[in-house]
């Protein structure tokens, strides 16, 4: 009996793999796993515009935040021996050894979002991922420049960083954006640093604790908008209003923070999209065609979100968040 | 003159002596960086307490009432890994049913879908039958408590996770609110939450045979069989009431933030929990608990948390610096240290 039922089992599995290899393209995608909205609404684009896409099957797998479900993956594609890989990794490093193989296979390799340490030792046709850098740059540059636009640019204001979790290259690349930043504005002074691990709870919980041991705090620069959201409620209590007495910026641009800018209980979003859909249907769409492509590093175009626009940062301006709220999808 | 020196060497063998030095020590320094950190004032535009020393006590909510659970577990000689996941479904479950269908009802707002006491109830039910399960998998089933734990460790959270499709559910029904960031008079509510829960768990162990039958079964089961206690019923009440507490505090997790994070929701709370409990005096191997000395080891860890928040130690250094006091924590209580003090104390008394 259970012979008959292994048999059946391998036989069904086979027609599955068997299946896919009827279609004109193959699009495997390796994704993380769902650990954020962020991250759903990265997987929706991408998946999204393949499926949409004539003639492109999509091979998709979740690895469910694990390491080795990521690298089993990356095998069972070559296996399947795959047009297109595409590739984020959970974490940085581990890689080299799977992504040669993927290499010694020569199925073209996408890498997205968060790219792998061993980048330069692989050989990849694209490669697409967020500036953490410039994101983290923006954040100040935006205080600086809105305080500025207030008349308030001479004036000496105190400035706390909530950082995201410790290590995590949005924390490392967006502090680092923060601090090149503030010596760019020297009437912004950095007074507390502090990481908020990326969640609600602990930056309601670290900016509680701000708000008693700093005597002022006039500028909140919140590595991710959910710990924004937190510290928000945790300035209401503390009798301050949001928005007003303590000037906050987020950074990612999720749906909450858009509310909470329209609401004026926060003043900017500096966005890190997750809508990779259409950078990859280009790519694949020039790849078959033959075209070369660039090993440059791409970055997505992103935009500044608060009150009322008009900030100019240089690379980017803002736009008045009530304007564009409606055409949020994530 | 001996009796009074036998006196003091009961209380330097006491744990929970050391744990309440450890607090005060933690304290004293707090005190001598900035005198203000125990500064307590009423916040006019709220009308609550507001000062460090309320914060403390305000987050450490949700460990102290999970570790009440975890307590009675431990000295049954188990544990619980699945307290911080159920935090995750209790909230999530809240959420859920207070927002039903986020395309439907697609703005948060101060409304629920379905009425409150489900919101609040169908959780706190669902929390305590994944605990009755842990229960009947350690009791009936006779897996390792562990092992039996592990299992909604593991997937608590995918549950949670499915409950609200992956998504991150907000709400601002204001009644929800109340739970987490509401208070009574001047206290926040969690110390409200948190103190009725103490108490009610004071007086269930020992005012009734309870506490004597956990520790029984915790010392040894079979013999606690054989004197006529059913050992797998007091398990079973054990798990299930831990379940229900986590729930508890799940709730108010969730209502401190106005929405689930079953990504991020107790993440962690199984640890500092049974580190809570540890550190309080009762022992891993099972036998004798002390609720008091559990609150105390809760309270020195959210002291440590807050520290760290307050004196701003950098973000890099911060795993490292609990670490470390929790480390000096444990050895200040370990028997050798405790024996040499109390042996100290008894030669000066003598000399004396």
């Amino acid at each position: 009996m259970k012979k008959v039922l292994a048999l059946g089992l391998a036989a069904a599995m086979c027609m599955g793999f068997a299946a896919p290899a009827m279609a004109d393209v193959q699009i495997a995608f390796s994704q993380i796993g769902q650990e954020s909205d962020w991250r759903t609404a990265n997987t929706d684009s991408i998946n999204g515009t393949i499926e949409a896409h004539e003639g492109w099957e999509l091979i998709y797998d979740d690895a469910q935040q694990k390491q080795e479900n990521q690298i089993k993956a990356l095998r069972n594609f070559i296996t399947q021996d795959v047009d297109y890989i595409l590739f984020t990794g959970v974490v940085s490093t581990g890689w080299e050894e799977v992504l040669a193989e993927v290499n010694e296979a020569e199925i073209p390799l996408i890498l997205i979002d968060r790219l792998p340490d061993c980048i330069d030792d692989i050989d990849y046709v694209a490669a697409f991922g967020g500036d953490f850098v410039e994101e983290g740059r923006r954040q100040v540059a935006w205080a600086g420049e809105y305080l500025k636009s207030v008349g308030r640019g001479d004036e000496e204001v105190n400035v706390v960083i909530m950082e995201g979790t410790t290590g995590a290259s949005a924390q490392t690349g967006r502090t680092e954006g923060n601090l090149a930043a503030l010596e760019e504005y020297p009437n912004l002074k950095l007074v507390g640093q502090q990481t908020g691990n990326f969640t609600r709870a602990e930056g309601q919980a670290v900016m509680e604790s701000w708000l008693k041991s700093i005597d002022k705090i006039d500028v909140l620069i919140a590595q991710n908008d959910d710990m924004a959201l937190g510290a928000i409620d945790a300035i209401k209590a503390a009798g301050l209003v949001p928005g007003e007495d303590i000037i906050i910026v987020g950074c990612d641009s999720v749906k909450a923070a858009f509310e909470a800018i329209v609401a004026g209980e926060m003043n900017a979003t500096i966005e890190c999209t997750p809508l990779y859909g259409p950078f990859v249907e280009e790519t694949i769409e020039a790849l078959e065609n033959g075209e070369e492509m660039s090993k440059e590093i791409v970055h997505p175009e992103e935009g500044v979100y608060d009150m009322e626009g008009g900030i100019d940062l240089g690379t980017v301006t803002s736009v008045a968040a009530a304007d564009v709220i409606d055409e949020r999808i994530y | 003159m001996k009796k009074k020196a036998i006196d003091f060497s009961v209380i330097t063998r006491s744990k929970i002596t050391w744990a309440v030095v450890a607090e005060i020590l933690i304290l004293l320094v707090c005190f001598i960086i900035r005198p203000d950190f125990f500064s307590i004032s009423i916040q006019p535009s709220t009308g609550v307490l507001y000062g460090s020393l309320i914060d403390i006590l305000n987050r450490s909510a949700e460990i102290t009432i999970i570790a009440m659970g975890m307590t009675l577990a431990i000295a049954l000689g188990g544990t619980d890994l699945s307290v911080g996941a159920l935090v995750a479904v209790s909230g999530a479950m809240a959420l859920k049913l207070m927002r039903w269908d986020v395309l439907e009802y697609s703005t948060p707002g101060d409304y629920t879908v379905y009425p409150f006491w489900m919101a609040i109830l169908l959780p706190l039910l669902t929390c305590m039958l994944m605990g009755l399960f842990n229960g009947i998998l350690i009791s009936k089933g006779g897996m390792q408590p562990f092992i039996a734990t592990l299992i909604l460790m593991v997937s608590g959270r995918g549950i949670a996770q499915i409950l609200t499709n992956g998504k991150q559910f907000t709400t601002m029904y204001s009644p929800f609110r109340v739970i987490g960031q509401g208070h009574l008079g001047p206290i926040p509510m969690p110390i409200i939450i948190m103190t009725v829960v103490c108490i009610a768990m004071a007086v269930f162990v020992r005012k009734t045979a309870f506490g004597t039958f956990v520790e029984s079964v915790g010392v040894n089961k079979s013999a606690s069989r054989l004197s006529g206690i059913s050992s797998d019923t007091v398990i079973i009440i054990v798990y299930t009431l831990t379940g229900l507490l986590a729930g508890i505090a799940g709730l108010i997790y969730s209502s401190r933030i106005m929405s689930n994070d079953s990504n991020n929701a107790g993440i962690n709370y199984e640890m500092d929990a049974i580190l809570a409990v540890v550190i309080g005096g009762t022992a891993m191997t099972g036998g004798k608990f002390s609720l008091i000395g559990t609150i105390i080891g809760s309270i020195i860890i959210r002291t440590i948390v807050t520290f760290v928040y307050y004196f701003g130690i950098v973000a890099e250094a911060t795993m490292a610096f609990k670490a470390l006091i929790i480390a000096v924590v444990i050895i200040l209580q370990s028997e050798p240290v405790r024996e040499y003090f109390a042996r100290r104390s008894e030669k000066r008394a003598l000399q004396g």
